[in-house]
């Protein structure tokens, strides 16, 4: 047994079906089994027809095969169902960068966010967004919090070890592939960021000195 | 581990007992799982009780080794039972409900574990609840599957809460000479009572695998024991009817307690606790009620369990427990005093400390004794006889004292069930999301207490929520899988599996899992 949010008892094993068929269809996703994985979430769709889950996985599945309308209908449905489903979000902001529409994909992004700060790849999303608007203050903001909770996630680190460098916050950017280097000693991207970053230091201090 | 034959017709005759009652529908696929059973030598007694014709449905099988027992009069789940025990010819029974079904290896693994041991004459196995939708065409659409009870046996546990399921259970037919037939005068929980009593003369041993199912359709149940449980009022009169139930003795296995109470008279506060007593006792006890004439009469008649010893009036406490000690027959004795505190576990936590104190040198307090002379205790009859022997001064306590019995509460590890005050433990720190210090918990229940399957299932559910240990997560589920994989464990791993970024591994298990939903596929085979 298990408490759902509202408090109620909900026995346990109720909805395995629909779990496995849900878990299959995110698997084939993974694997490009693209029709094996819309065949799993219709049919789980139709044993919960009250759940976004199998939905976002078509719109998934459509994003990959490039079926951009088809996409942003199934996370519309998805959106429909549950309004506060931060996948179903971060979904039309894929659906949005993939169509350059960079300032509609931040938005949704910022919503999936909203709804879940933990959602990587709403966060992901909106750094690559903002990279591309040029407008870091928020994003850097959402980074900070994601981090919080995931302190080892590598990933989040060099998008915010990026952010700072590019704000010239160069201490900060610095420390943070210190961290990450650490974590993952062999990661060449970031060793390359922080020779970048060393070397940008240098030359202020010695233009400082000079002056 | 003996190995039975179960291709031959050797070994011994297993008695199957298949109730049946208007569920003609399922009862074809229950005979069908009966019939394939890998174990050849039994008998079964489909007993349809007043139901729909079922014999041509029967005769269908052609194996004579189905017995049809057809009454025109419904008289109940006990009544058929009790109906097909008396043609049954075999070592074992084992029990099957019409709407629920057994994989082929049920007989076998049970038979074998028997077999194989002399100490215990019952065990029993897992099975799979079967949440379903039921549609309107009345065909069963599966939801999940799942192992909702898989607890090791604890005497104490069933004394308070059935954990066997009876169609999980086979035990040797020669027991029904000691624990008497099913009680017909029952509505419900007919199974837990003879559970119950089969556990006075035998351990039962846990095999944990799943060997079968039975069915939970979702929303109204159609199970008559369902519908009977709605009636509150009644299901309590029947539990206590249960537990009042005393089959003769000897009880090999079963501790019996001699409850002594002795008010100065019997007026509303002193029958209040004799109700209570009833009320909340659940280990099998009798009451020994210490009297002097004028109150008897007062004293009522319809209580089970009671025992009046009269006294002379203005008999001190002294001579009234000893007039007590002259007539018990329990092998543990709880001297109750007025005002003790009745409530739960009252009497079950310093029996269940007496009862594994090997030194017999200890009288345990009952929660809220009086304390003085004359303390509320539980311990073994032959310790309080013998030091009442040796000083039978008006001090309780100093009679213990002078015996070398101490007189003290159960500490915190001798209390009764130990294990569930674990677990209880465990599941207020995942309600306060420390889920890492409960997958601790939870493992290390599972290598110091029995029941080491489930807390191991429960450690993976509670690493998976602490975040940052699904390695070890899956090294847990792994093993679990390996062994006695169900569909819970198998969709843990996959999505441990899709966590660490392997899908194709996840598919494997997520299709093995579909199987056992779909029945194409079940674990062990």
């Amino acid at each position: 047994m298990e408490l759902t949010p509202d408090g109620f008892l909900v026995e346990e094993g109720l909805d395995q079906r629909y779990d496995i068929l849900k878990e299959l269809g995110d698997c084939h996703t993974a694997l490009a089994h693209y029709d094996r994985a819309r065949q799993c979430y219709e049919e789980a769709s139709l044993l919960a027809q009250d759940r976004p889950g199998p939905h976002v996985g078509c719109g998934v599945v459509a994003l990959q095969t490039g079926a951009l309308d088809e996409a942003e209908r199934a996370f519309g449905r998805a959106i429909r169902l549950d309004g506060r489903c931060p996948e179903a979000y971060a979904g039309l902001g894929m659906v949005d960068q993939q169509r350059q529409d960079f300032a509609r994909a931040f938005d949704h992004y910022m919503m999936a966010l909203d709804r879940d700060v933990n959602n990587l790849v709403a966060l992901l999303g909106l750094f690559q967004a903002s990279i591309q608007m040029g407008t870091f203050a928020k994003v850097t903001h959402y980074l900070e919090v994601y981090l919080e909770r995931h302190p080892g996630d590598v990933s989040v680190l060099f998008c915010l070890a990026t952010l700072y460098a590019r704000d010239n916050r160069l201490d900060l950017a610095r420390k943070t592939l210190d961290v990450l280097l650490v974590l993952d000693p062999a990661n060449a991207e970031a060793a390359a960021l922080l020779k970048e970053v060393e070397q940008k230091q240098q030359k202020i201090t010695s233009e400082a000195n000079a002056r | 581990m003996l190995t039975i034959d179960t291709t031959e017709k050797r070994g011994p005759l297993v008695s199957v007992l298949v109730p049946t009652f208007n569920r003609r529908r399922y009862l074809r696929e229950a005979l069908e799982s009966v019939v394939g059973q890998t174990y050849r030598q039994f008998e079964a007694f489909v007993v349809n009780d007043g139901g729909e014709p079922v014999a041509d449905l029967v005769a269908a099988f052609n194996d004579p080794r189905l017995v049809l027992i057809d009454r025109r009069e419904n008289r109940g789940k006990a009544a058929s039972l009790n109906e097909a025990l008396g043609r049954a010819q075999g070592k074992y029974v084992a029990y099957l409900d019409d709407d629920d079904r057994y994989y082929p290896e049920h007989l076998a693994r049970l038979v074998e574990t028997l077999e194989g041991r002399d100490d215990c004459h019952a065990a029993y196995t897992d099975l799979y609840k079967v949440h379903c939708r039921v549609l309107p065409d009345g065909t069963r659409q599966v939801l999940g599957k799942v192992v909702n009870i898989s607890r090791d046996f604890d005497r104490f546990l069933l004394c308070h809460f059935n954990h066997v399921l009876h169609v999980a259970l086979m035990h040797r037919r020669d027991l029904f000479e000691k624990t008497g037939p099913y009680n017909e005068g029952l509505r419900v929980m007919i199974d837990w009572d003879m559970t119950r009593r089969l556990s006075f003369f035998t351990d039962l041993l846990h095999i944990p695998q799943v060997t079968g199912e039975f069915f939970g359709p979702v929303g109204e149940c159609d199970r008559i024991s369902y519908r009977m449980r709605k009636n509150k009022l009644d299901y309590a009169r029947q539990v206590l009817m249960i537990r009042a139930t005393r089959p003769a003795k000897p009880w090999p296995k079963m501790p019996d307690l001699s409850i002594v109470f002795a008010p100065d008279v019997l007026d509303a506060a002193a029958a209040g606790m004799i109700r209570q007593i009833g009320a909340w006792t659940f280990m099998p006890c009798q009451l020994y009620l210490v009297l002097p004439p004028a109150e008897i009469a007062r004293a009522d008649p319809t209580l089970p369990n009671q025992v009046i010893v009269p006294v002379t009036p203005g008999a001190t406490p002294a001579a009234r427990l000893d007039a007590a000690l002259r007539r018990v027959e329990g092998d543990y004795v709880a001297v109750v005093s007025p005002g003790a505190r009745v409530e739960t576990l009252w009497v079950e936590d310093p029996l269940y400390a007496a009862a594994h104190d090997a030194t017999g040198k200890v009288a345990f307090e009952i929660a809220g004794s009086a304390g003085g002379d004359w303390p509320a205790v539980v311990l073994r009859t032959d310790g309080l006889r013998r030091a009442r022997a040796r000083d039978s001064g008006p001090s309780l306590r100093l009679s213990l004292e002078a015996a070398g019995i101490a007189v003290r509460p159960p500490s915190e590890a001798e209390r009764a069930f130990p294990f569930d005050r674990l677990l209880q433990n465990a599941e207020e720190m995942e309600s306060d999301g420390d889920w890492a210090q409960a997958a601790w918990l939870y493992k290390q229940m599972g290598e110091r207490f029995n029941n080491s399957r489930w807390m191991h299932e429960r450690t993976v559910r509670a690493l998976l929520k602490a975040g940052g240990r699904d390695g070890e997560a899956l090294a847990v589920c792994r093993e679990i899988n390996l062994t006695t994989p169900t569909v819970s464990t198998l969709l843990l791993e996959a999505r441990l599996l899709k966590r660490a970024n392997q899908p194709g591994p996840a598919v494997a298990l997520l299709e093995e899992a579909d199987a056992i939903l779909e029945g194409r596929g079940e674990p062990w085979n």
